[in-house]
């Protein structure tokens, strides 16, 4: 049993390097349709985390009339935190709104004398509300209708972010399709380069399978150096798009990070999850080509 | 050992290489099988050992009946029939030795067993000194003995030989069919497929003819007639 896989294993490397720049060409394409799925993974994680990001800094704004005491103030923030959606609720008092207000507008003299000119306060508390999900906004907004606040209660500025993860999911989806027919199509070549590739290893050892059928090896073995190769090719392709995509991410991921003003960790999660990313491609990419290979013996193969 | 009854081989799709052939080769027998080209000798050959099956009637090897074996049992009836066929030369970029020890490495022979065989199979040729040579550094005589080494490494209780000499002069035929003979004696059965006249009339063995896909004589210590 060893042995026989021995022997496979050196067949196949054999063929590989018999006909070594068909083995290149198919090994470049494999390459190729590796980096297309994983541009398309970053892809999918950049918008992810960008999504997650502005996820986390959505709130919603419910301004009080001047009139509602802390008392008062103090029993909707209670009624929230009841909520399980409710994350966090940070009050802003009146003062506080006042003074915010007063070093935003600092050295605007008109803005500060119509101020003066009021005579008081005219702000009223605020209540800044964090979800843990933005799906959860509707709710919270909904739950403020309640007969005991809603007259307390002057305004609620949910400030519209969900235009911004539609915006940035509208502006990845579309290259995310492209990517998903890229992929598609260069996983349909790679299946129809392995073919012709087996298809060009039979033709070329076509003497050597002829005296193995006629000495009676078994057709596994006359098969199974084909399918090695086949997982060689997969083997070196993966390896290779490893070994391009890390300086590539290194590169990108400022710039990327830059662009959505966030931080994306693109390299460390392909890092921590290198072992699924590039053994599930790996598997993928074995298996299709086993496949391929398959058809090709089944077709030029008469065993 | 080998036995045909009522054989037809048509290939597609429809040419008559072999029509109602029946024969009996008992264990130990040396049969020639002649005839003109073309007339069905390499197809009966090749039904021997399941190259082709049978479009019509039984073929019996060792009572095993072959005519629609599976593929999966093609490699067992292969190791019990060895076969030297004009197609299927010599590994070129391979030693004398390593084409040998190919056909043993191919069937999953262990390596200790291979060391064996193939100095003991390069013997029997009478090459025993030439394992590290090279194929193109030998002789065509040469070279079609180590086919038959090959050829002898299972040991074959059955060995078919096609047109062995085909491009061979006198003195190599000779060196060939001496071989045949030899193998012959250890007990294994020989069918040698020929139209070299004068090889068949030296062999005195039986000798069955074929013409257009027919039998046309099947005799005893025979001679090349046509
Ligand atoms: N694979 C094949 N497909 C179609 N016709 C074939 C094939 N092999 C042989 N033939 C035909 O069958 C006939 C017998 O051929 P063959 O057995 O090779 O004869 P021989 O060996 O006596 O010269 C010939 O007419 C040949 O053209
Ligand atoms: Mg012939």
């Amino acid at each position: 049993m060893f042995i026989a896989f021995y022997r496979a294993s050196k067949f196949a490397v054999q063929n590989f390097w018999r006909n070594v720049w068909l083995s290149l060409m198919t090994v470049s394409i494999l390459l190729l349709t590796l980096l297309s799925i994983n541009v398309l993974l970053v892809l999918n994680v950049v918008t992810d985390r960008a999504i997650t990001y502005v996820e986390q800094r959505v709130d919603v704004s419910v301004y009080f009339y001047e009139t509602v005491t802390e008392d008062q103030l103090t029993s909707v923030v209670s009624y929230l935190r009841t909520l399980t959606q409710v994350k966090d609720v940070q009050v802003v008092t009146a003062q506080e709104a006042l003074a915010r207000f007063q070093t935003q507008h600092e050295g605007d003299e008109e803005i500060l004398q119509s101020l003066n000119e009021y005579g008081g306060n005219p702000f009223g508390s605020t209540l800044v509300v964090q979800a843990y999900h933005v799906d959860d906004f509707d709710f919270i907004i909904s739950a403020l209708d309640h007969p005991d606040y809603e007259e307390w209660i002057r305004e609620k500025d949910f400030s519209n972010y969900q235009d911004i993860i539609n915006s940035i999911e509208a502006s990845t989806d579309r290259v995310r399709w492209f990517g998903y027919g890229l992929s598609g199509l260069f996983l349909l070549i790679t299946a129809l380069i392995v073919f012709n590739t087996v298809r060009m290893g039979i033709f070329i050892h076509r003497e050597e399978i002829g005296i193995m059928r006629l000495v009676g090896a078994s057709s596994w073995f006359i098969r199974s150096p084909f399918l090695l190769e086949a997982i060689l090719y997969s083997f070196l392709a993966t390896v290779l798009a490893g070994a391009l995509l890390y300086p590539i991410l290194l590169q990108v991921e400022p710039k990327v990070d830059a662009y959505f003003g966030s931080v994306t960790g693109l390299t460390v999660y392909f890092i921590q999850n290198g072992l699924w990313i590039f053994g599930g491609q790996f598997l993928l990419l074995a298996l299709l080509n086993m496949i391929a290979t398959t058809f090709a013996m089944r077709r030029y193969l008469k065993i | 050992m080998i036995r045909c009854k009522n054989i037809s081989k048509i290939y597609h799709p429809d040419i008559v290489a072999l029509k109602n052939v029946s024969l009996h080769i008992q264990p130990g027998e040396f049969v020639s099988i002649v005839g003109q080209s073309g007339t069905g000798k390499t197809t009966l050959a090749k039904l021997l050992f399941a190259e082709e099956r049978p479009t019509k009637g039984v073929i019996e090897i060792g009572g095993w009946d072959i005519s629609k074996i599976p593929n999966r049992d093609i490699p067992v009836l292969r190791r019990q029939i060895g076969v030297v066929f004009q197609d299927f030369k010599l590994l070129p970029k391979k030693t004398v030795g390593e084409n040998v020890a190919f056909a043993l490495e191919v069937s999953g022979e262990r390596p200790k067993r291979i060391a064996e065989v193939v100095p003991q199979v390069l013997r029997i040729v009478g090459l025993g000194d030439r394992a590290h040579r090279y194929p193109h550094q030998l002789s065509g005589g040469e070279q079609q003995r180590v086919v038959i080494a090959r050829a002898l490494v299972h040991r074959p209780k059955i060995f078919v030989a096609d047109e062995p000499t085909g491009n061979l002069d006198t003195l190599n035929t000779r060196e060939i069919i001496d071989l045949l003979l030899r193998i012959n004696e250890f007990g294994t059965t020989v069918v040698l497929v020929t139209h070299n006249r004068e090889v068949v009339n030296a062999l005195k063995k039986r000798v069955i003819t074929i013409d257009h896909g027919e039998v046309v004589s099947d005799v005893e210590e025979g001679r090349y007639r046509i």
